[in-house]
């Protein structure tokens, strides 16, 4: 039930109108003065929905109430409505620029009053829906934002921003692109782990996850899977990379130097573990892959097949190449030819190279000796 | 020309009982009220008056005003409401006598509800 302060000085008023709302289902509280009605508002708070207010009253007048009513931030949405007799049509302009909703003329006709009180108190309830969906709102952008945040530590950052994008969707439903897809994964870990303590096994691949991650975010690879010791990368999706041939070459070999350096002192603990990676570029289609309730942003074409395959014929600190791949860096890495292989499900064989460095005048020169040395 | 105007108005009353469905008993109450602080409303503009405050008796003028024409007691409420706005103006000229007069029909208007046995 809605309740109504009714603040009038006289209790023959306050008695009738507390009478005429009971009779359309409203309950009053009474205040005697604007005092008085400020601290009723204060203890009855949120249970006043609408203000019955007299003009003329001591201690503190109607003027006086209105204005502490409206430059409250927790009272100014309640309605106000001026009680005022015929001759006071002055004061009641006053009172309506201050900001009362209405105003009831004395003395009272219960029609009218009814009337005055149902419209301020739809207002109110539209204020209050109102703010109910503001507030709605902002817990709901508030739970966006908070599962974007928790969705980037799951997904690449690439796909994390993507997925908050305004054209995510557009994306997310699939395009084709020429890309480059790079798989790696660790050569011996089958025997590593079946023969070395879990722990061990979860710390060598703690470890390497951490160090491939690192550079995939580097150079800007979108990781699009990792399943134990396996991962792949690919480029140029969904952020357009011109260079995302060379980005990819690049990081393989940052790679292949890093895992040198695990290498090494995974072997003083007795693991003996190679790494081999397989690229390839080619047209691919891009885009939402999977189920409802489990979705990966993948790619899907030939090229993810044969950098598949490559990465599995690759011997530890290989990095073995298609043909499109190797035409796109030839300039910068000095490579050596594996001859033709036969990949499994493609019926012509695949001239293959393997990256053996950078070339002299590409910074950061990285030799397949250099790395060993490391070893 | 108070003179003219009905210490009760019994159109005024009959309308009021309809108001509230025809509830005696609330008119009673109602009435009862009335009495009780109309006296209260009555001393305050005869005390302004008497220590001089002439904007002290606005207030209560204007009081008697609407309650004794929500209860039909239209003498008292014309005598009111021209002691307002003559007190309101700064106007002092008559207004003792006016207040005298609000006195005299304030003590007609209790006799008469009392003789219609308004308030219970």
């Amino acid at each position: 039930m809605s309740v109504a302060l009714v603040v009038d000085d006289s209790s023959v008023n306050r008695m009738l109108l507390a009478r005429h709302l009971a009779s359309i289902g409203i309950d009053s509280k009474e205040a005697v003065d604007g005092r008085s009605a400020l601290d009723a508002l204060k203890t009855y708070g949120d249970e006043v929905a609408v203000v019955l207010l007299d003009v003329m009253m001591p201690e503190m007048d109607g003027y006086e109430t209105l204005a502490a009513i409206k430059s409250d931030e927790a009272l100014r949405h309640l309605p106000v409505i001026m009680i005022s007799s015929v001759d006071e049509l002055d004061s009641v302009a006053r009172c309506l620029e201050m900001g009362a909703a209405d105003y009831l003329p004395k003395p009272f006709n219960p029609v009218i009053l009814a009337a005055r009180v149902r419209a301020s108190l739809a207002d109110k309830r539209l204020h209050d829906v109102e703010v109910a969906h503001a507030e709605a709102q902002a817990m709901l952008l508030e739970t966006i934002e908070r599962q974007k945040a928790e969705l980037s530590r799951f997904l690449s950052p690439q796909v994390a921003a993507l997925v908050s994008s305004p054209e995510g969707e557009q994306l997310l439903a699939g395009h084709r692109r020429e890309a480059t897809a790079v798989f790696c994964d660790l050569r011996g870990f089958t025997a590593f782990s079946d023969s070395a303590e879990p722990e061990e096994v979860l710390g060598v691949l703690r470890e390497y996850h951490a160090a491939m991650g690192e550079l995939i975010v580097e150079h800007g690879g979108t990781l699009e899977h990792f399943a134990g010791d396996g991962m792949m990368v690919f480029f140029n999706d969904p952020v357009p990379q011109p260079d995302h041939v060379e980005r990819a070459v690049r990081m393989a070999l940052a790679m292949r130097k890093r895992f040198a350096t695990l290498a090494m002192r995974w072997s003083k603990l007795g693991f003996e573990l190679g790494f081999g990676i397989g690229m390839a570029t080619g047209y691919a289609t891009l885009g939402r892959i999977g189920f409802e309730g489990r979705y990966d942003y993948g790619m899907v074409g030939a090229a993810v097949i044969v950098a598949s395959r490559l990465s599995s014929m690759a011997e530890a600190n290989q990095i073995l190449l298609n043909p499109r791949a190797h035409a796109a860096v030839e300039d910068i890495v000095a490579v050596e030819p594996v001859g033709e292989l036969q990949l499994k499900g493609f019926s012509r064989p695949i001239p293959t190279v393997n990256v053996v460095g950078l070339r002299a005048g590409n910074a950061g020169v990285e030799t397949a000796a250099a790395v060993l040395s490391h070893g | 020309m108070t003179d003219e105007t009905p210490i009760l108005d019994d159109a005024i009353i009959a309308e009021l009982r309809e108001s509230v469905g025809g509830d005696d008993g609330f008119v009673a109450e109602l009435a009862a009220a009335y009495l009780a602080e109309g006296p209260d409303h009555v001393r305050a503009m005869e005390e302004a008056m008497a220590r001089g405050d002439v904007a002290g008796v606005v207030r209560p003028a204007h009081t008697l005003k609407s309650s004794s024409a929500a209860l039909g007691a239209m003498r008292v409420s014309v005598i009111s409401r021209a002691i307002e706005h003559a007190a309101r103006e700064g106007r002092t000229e008559g207004l003792e006598t006016a207040v005298a007069e609000a006195r005299t029909a304030w003590e007609q208007t209790v006799a008469a509800m009392n003789e219609r046995k308004l308030a219970g």
